[in-house]
């Protein structure tokens, strides 16, 4: 008999997994640390920690380790894992403005009070492999490049938010929001259009850097009207406070690493008193790129267009989100045999009855519809476009 | 929303003593021991699966009707079950007996990642005889054997609106349910009659449901929407990337669309029998193998050993009736090319 079931039980997943596994312990080298991760590969933990919604610096040095990398599977493992967890409390609103910021730019003005602040970044050198970097886990202790600075322990002070002065000369329109005081949590109720900024926000800032970017440049590269000026960009950690179930007073909890990123658009609501619209970004972790292209996102969505795919909310919150994305992609491996094979009659039923019949075609059929005796040529046509066969 | 959302209200002392014993209750459930260590039973806290529940019941009274639920991360992927894994975590009880199909196969990898994870976490015995679960989870197909009214059949769901091939928008769309303005859709059925001569929808057929509301059956093969139609069972579509519930009540009208001289048809597998066990009248698949031939085999592999056993077994083998009308090639259908019921 020439058929032989697939079998494939809990053995070949087991095996399989075994040899995911082995992948990462190929070869005769130390596994890295959950602590080596979390300190020397902070992107990937935080790019992790931000589409998974969840701030957890050592479990997602965990998640990326497990995933061998891979970001998304980091995100969707601490995912997961969220939703078994019991939700206690909500924070205390928290003000960006009491972040402690180790990088601060505004590129919006020359300087702004609290001056422009470099901070630990990279944007300003060359690109260039440091091959030094091969070898320097042989030496002893690694060089602290910074370890001879002179630095004063003084207070940092907090920064006033160059929004701030936009604000109080009037040049903000708020963007509308029903904001009632109880945020929504979209990862307990599913988003329905059209969608409160606040979803807005909750499902970008969860959204793959990737999509994120690529959607963001999107709207700068010429489908969309948003170009923005950043207000100002700042990486650094912000406190976060609850009011303390026994005493009511609110205390400060943990600090958390953020980017954020702020930008005025020109785009005019109103003729007679113009004012810039206002876009926002904030992710977990230092991840700037996707903080300024939810920036763009999030002042395009406010123009509520379905003329640019950056400006549909139901467009961007449909594709942005890594978990849904991986998922719904990396399903086609699975079988399709059942609706293939529905295809396959359909297809052949349609070449059957136009004449176009191929030697190894199976077997014609009779159809008690009559073939349309059109004059289109099959041949010339387009190739039938099959209904998308697309599963779960 | 549930009360999985709710927060301790901050200006009542008695809330926070709650909160205190909410982690407690944590805690012990991590202690519990059973099945997978912790996790709750069914691996979905009792917030979550009730509200799952409440979905579906509002589901079934409005039947073909999509009811939001806030679909939760599962250890899956999404696409691969975890809509379906959450309504049959959330309906599974101890003593239930549960079946998983992928593609119409008990064995393929998904379906045993999928049996696994509600053997560890719901404590249910599971099997692979349709006659024998209490739930089924399906992933494309609709058992062969005909299902009773003291079964479920839980359906995974890639896409859950019909309209969705004509119009990408679900805001849109929603308004068109509410409406009943179903035009487009039959506007894209004549133009594909217009340019194929035939309704050219393979899986996935569009159906109407109780009169009322136009349904997505979730990739099914067309063999298997007759099926839909007055059943005895209850039919569960659960999407969890798109965090939608829908429901065919038993013996509710189930009916793919079609005009009255371009019939729903459903699969032809003319002049083929099933390699394996000789039957025709089943939803067959082909197999190419290495020396170039082309074999058509069942493909729900659970009937098809059967079978193999007893070539003449009915498909209501089980039922203390016969000829019960379930799709294709049942008594009721005495053709077997022309399943459906389309008018």
């Amino acid at each position: 008999m020439g058929y032989v079931a697939v079998k494939a039980g809990e053995e070949i997943i087991e095996r399989a997994a075994d040899l995911f596994e082995k992948q990462r312990v190929d070869g005769d080298e130390a596994t890295l640390s959950v602590d080596q991760i979390e300190g020397q590969l902070d992107r990937l933990t935080a790019q992790a920690m931000s589409e998974a919604g969840l701030y957890a610096p050592r479990l997602a040095a965990l998640a990326v380790k497990q995933a061998q990398g891979d970001t998304v599977e980091a995100a969707f493992l601490l995912r997961a894992y969220r939703s078994t967890l019991e939700r206690f409390d909500e924070t205390v609103v928290a003000d960006p403005a009491e972040m402690f910021a180790t990088r601060r730019v505004s590129p919006a003005y020359k300087d702004v009070p609290g001056g422009q602040i470099l901070g630990p970044t990279k944007d300003y050198t060359q690109r260039l492999l440091d091959f030094d970097l091969e070898t320097d886990h042989e030496g002893d202790e690694p060089d602290d490049p910074t370890g001879d600075w002179e630095v004063d322990d003084a207070e940092p002070e907090e920064l006033t938010n160059v929004m701030e002065v936009l604000r109080e000369e009037g040049l903000v329109h708020e963007p509308d929001s029903e904001f009632d005081g109880e945020p929504t949590d979209t990862t307990r109720e599913s988003v329905t259009h059209p969608v409160d900024r606040d979803e807005v926000l909750q499902e970008l800032a969860r959204g793959e850097t990737g999509a994120v970017t690529a959607l963001g440049y999107s709207a700068l590269r010429g489908y969309g009207q948003v170009h923005p000026t950043l207000a100002e960009v700042r990486v650094g950690k912000l406190p976060v406070k609850i009011e303390h179930p026994y005493t009511d007073d609110e205390v400060r909890v943990t600090d958390i690493e953020l980017s954020e990123s702020e930008a005025v658009v020109p785009v005019y609501a109103k003729r007679d008193d113009p004012q810039f619209a206002f876009g926002y970004g904030l992710t977990f972790g230092r991840n700037e790129r996707k903080a300024i292209a939810m920036t763009i996102l999030d002042a395009s969505i406010q123009l509520d267009s379905t003329s640019e795919p950056a400006e549909n909310p139901e467009f961007v919150l449909d594709v942005v989100d890594g978990m849904d994305s991986f998922g719904f992609i990396e399903h086609l491996k699975l079988p399709h045999y059942v609706t293939f094979q529905s295809i396959l009659d359909r297809i052949r039923g349609i070449r059957d009855r136009t004449g176009v019949t191929g030697t190894d075609t199976a077997d014609s059929t009779d159809d008690e519809a009559d073939a349309p005796e059109d004059d289109a040529d099959p041949a010339d046509r387009e190739p039938a476009p099959m209904e998308a066969n697309t599963d779960d | 929303m549930t009360e999985t959302d709710s927060t301790p209200n901050r200006t009542a002392p008695t809330d926070a003593v709650d909160s205190v014993d909410a982690v407690d209750a944590v805690l012990d459930s991590l202690d519990a021991g059973d099945g997978l260590d912790g996790y709750n039973y069914a691996y979905l806290d009792e917030h979550t699966k009730r509200e799952v529940r409440r979905s579906i019941l509002k589901a079934i009274a409005i039947p073909g009707h999509q009811v939001p639920y806030a679909s939760r991360p599962m250890p899956l992927a999404r696409g691969w079950g975890t809509g379906g894994i959450q309504a049959s975590l959330s309906i599974l009880g101890p003593d239930d007996t549960f079946k998983v199909i992928d593609q119409g196969s008990d064995e393929s990898v998904n379906a045993a990642n999928i049996r696994r994870l509600a053997g560890n976490t719901a404590d249910v015995e599971t099997t692979t005889d349709t006659t024998d679960a209490d739930v089924i989870q399906t992933r494309h197909r609709i058992p062969e054997e005909v299902l009773t009214d003291d079964q479920i059949l839980v359906l995974q769901v890639p896409i859950t609106d019909a309209l969705r091939k004509v119009d990408s928008s679900d805001a849109s769309n929603r308004r068109r349910h509410a409406h009943k303005n179903y035009g487009k859709m039959w506007v894209h059925l004549y133009e594909n009659v217009v340019e194929y001569g035939e309704i050219n929808i393979a899986a996935r057929y569009p159906t109407m449901v109780g009169g009322r509301y136009l349904m997505d059956p979730s990739p099914i093969p067309r063999w298997d929407v007759p099926k839909l139609d007055d059943a005895d069972n209850l039919f569960v579509f659960a999407a969890g990337r798109e965090a939608r519930i829908y429901a065919v009540p038993p013996h509710t009208s189930v009916e793919p669309l079609a005009f009255e001289d371009r019939e729903f048809q459903v699969e032809r597998f003319p002049d083929q029998s099933c390699r394996a066990c000789g039957s025709t009248d089943t939803y067959l698949t082909e197999i190419e193998t290495d020396d170039g031939q082309r074999h058509y085999v069942c493909n729900d592999t659970s009937f098809c050993l059967k079978r193999q056993d007893n070539e003449e077994l009915p498909k209501d083998h089980h039922l203390d009736r016969e000829g019960v009308d379930w799709g294709p090639g049942t008594p009721n259908n005495t053709t077997a090319d022309s399943g459906g019921d389309a008018e």
